[in-house]
């Protein structure tokens, strides 16, 4: 369970001028469920994303994970924290364009150590699982925005992650693509994941498989 | 006054540092007294980020001040040449009544450094950070020991008359001197040397037995016999000179400037003894300490006694 209690979260561009991302942020999201953050750029959602993987830390309040309030973290637990709850799906993909599939894929196991073969099965199964096994070897700055989208998808879910996040995810795919993408949503969805999506896709609006859609307006949740 | 290139470096860099270490104490103050770990507020998250600031200026301090304290010793030694009568570092220690001082402290603070990371560093594997507070109390003790050496150390450059002479290290590490060290080098050699020796035969067997208080205790007590034997019995061999008893000579050119090797050997192998006791940590860092201190403290014991026995080798009589 994910549960944030009256997170401010502020960003001082410098002495005199402060952005105030989020205010008073009361949020619970169970196990489980999918959870659509929608509004307008700047609106906070992607500050709410960065607080509960744990990237960034509150100004106030407490982000609590499973009963463990992360935001008090520091960031050599953090990095073990994502490492072992965090899936994160970018909306640029911050893929490293000069790697392979496979080896963009096999980043997050690399702190894990694991053997050459348990390192193979799992990459082969997350490759096969998300459609891009016929490409694990080429370079990724070579393949189209829809298959750099499912090797970001991949890398996410090849650590196992119990929560999934992904800010913006549709925003470099055309409609097609987009629709893709929320069938493979429904399926780590199926699969027990906690699914976090921020975005202002109004393809994602109404999807009979989310369980709620929130809108975020000037920092503030919109209930 | 001496105000040599070298000198003029370790007054600009201290200041330096005295100047990181000064916003290190006001942050230290702030985070000893606000510090909550419970609590949620900003002034909590602020104090975190500060004390992650606070903890990485620290640590660079300590970066900058070992390297530091070799060029000290070196600059000791080097301006012992412009000073009439001193031979080495021992007489331009020696020159003020603010040396000695100065020189001990320097060695404290080293120690008293070395330890405020050890905490900070078992510190900060705990989630729950259990020595903040503590840490960071400390620094506000130590930054006033610190000032103290910043301050005395430019009283003391500030103090040398080099129209004065000053008495050179065969003077002040004679047996006819009026001092306490004179009182040591009267002692028997026997006496010096089995006390070291069974300092270091107690260290190997409380290594052994793993009774971290003891073994921290007897690394203390092993600073103080090193030295003391360093004086009066080892010193002796190094230079080949039944009357030469200097600390500092071994540090010049002459003798391939073992003295440093010698000295960063009883450190390091002292320092990490030490904090067996001091820093609460897990069994497998405790296991690194105690193998780290007892190689460094065998190096040391084998590199000075190997002056003596290759003394005997060669010459067939002991000095």
């Amino acid at each position: 369970m994910i549960e944030l209690k009256d997170i401010n979260k502020i960003y001082e561009i410098n002495k005199n001028h402060k952005v105030e991302a989020l205010k008073k942020v009361n949020l619970t999201i169970k196990e489980g469920e999918l959870i659509v953050l929608k509004g307008a750029s700047g609106s906070g959602k992607s500050t709410i994303l960065s607080l509960i993987a744990g990237l960034s830390k509150p100004t106030s309040g407490e982000v609590i994970v499973d009963s463990k309030q992360i935001s008090k973290l520091l960031d050599n637990f953090s990095s073990v924290y994502r490492r072992d709850n965090i899936g994160f799906i970018f909306q640029k993909y911050n893929l490293i364009p000069t790697l392979s599939v496979k080896e963009n894929i096999a980043l997050p196991l690399v702190p894990l150590n694991p053997t050459t073969k348990e390192l193979e099965q799992k990459l082969d199964k997350v490759m096969d699982m998300f459609h891009i096994l016929h490409k694990k070897d080429m370079i990724v700055k070579n393949l189209s925005g829809g298959e750099q989208q499912r090797v970001a998808i991949a890398r996410s879910y090849v650590n196992n992650p119990k929560i999934i996040i992904a800010d913006e995810p549709t925003a470099n795919l055309d409609k097609k693509l987009s629709l893709k993408f929320i069938e493979i949503l429904k399926e780590l969805k199926s699969l027990g994941k906690t699914i976090i999506v921020a975005t202002h896709d109004p393809l994602f609006y109404g999807l009979e498989f989310v369980d709620r859609e929130i809108e975020v307006h000037n920092g503030s949740l919109v209930l | 006054m001496i105000l040599t290139p070298e000198v003029l470096a370790i007054l600009i860099i201290n200041t330096t540092l005295a100047f990181f270490a000064f916003i290190a104490f006001i942050l230290s103050v702030k985070i000893y007294l606000n510090w909550d770990l419970e609590s949620s507020s900003t002034l909590q998250y602020k104090l975190e980020k500060q004390s992650y600031l606070t903890a990485t200026i620290i640590k660079y301090i300590f970066i900058v001040k070992v390297p530091l304290f070799l060029f000290f010793i070196f600059t000791l030694d080097k301006i012992s040449n412009i000073l009439i009568g001193a031979m080495c570092g021992a007489g331009v220690v020696d020159a003020t009544e603010y040396g000695t001082y100065l020189f001990v402290l320097k060695i404290i603070n080293l120690y008293i450094f070395a330890y405020w990371l050890a905490l900070n560093s078992e510190d900060i594997k705990h989630e729950n950070q259990p020595y903040t507070k503590q840490k960071f109390g400390m620094f506000i003790i130590f930054f006033l020991f610190f000032m103290v050496e910043v301050i005395l150390e430019g009283v003391m450059f500030s103090a040398i008359d080099v129209k004065e002479m000053v008495d050179c290290c065969g003077t002040i590490y004679s047996t006819s001197s009026s001092t306490y060290i004179a009182d040591i080098l009267k002692l028997s050699p026997y006496i010096i040397v089995g006390i070291f020796y069974t300092n270091f035969l107690l260290i190997i067997l409380f290594y052994f037995l793993k009774r971290k208080y003891i073994f921290s205790f007897l690394n203390l007590i092993f600073i103080i016999t090193s030295l003391i034997s360093l004086i009066a019995f080892f010193g002796t061999y190094i230079y080949q000179l039944p009357t030469h008893h200097c600390p500092f000579c071994f540090l010049q050119k002459d003798y391939d400037y073992v003295g440093y090797i010698i000295y960063i050997f009883l450190f390091v192998g002292t320092f990490f003894g030490m904090i067996t006791g001091f820093v609460e940590t897990s069994l497998e860092e405790l296991k690194k300490r105690y193998n780290i201190s007892l190689v460094f403290n065998t190096f040391y014991v084998l590199l000075v006694t190997s002056y003596v026995v290759v003394f005997f080798i060669k010459n067939g009589v002991w000095l």
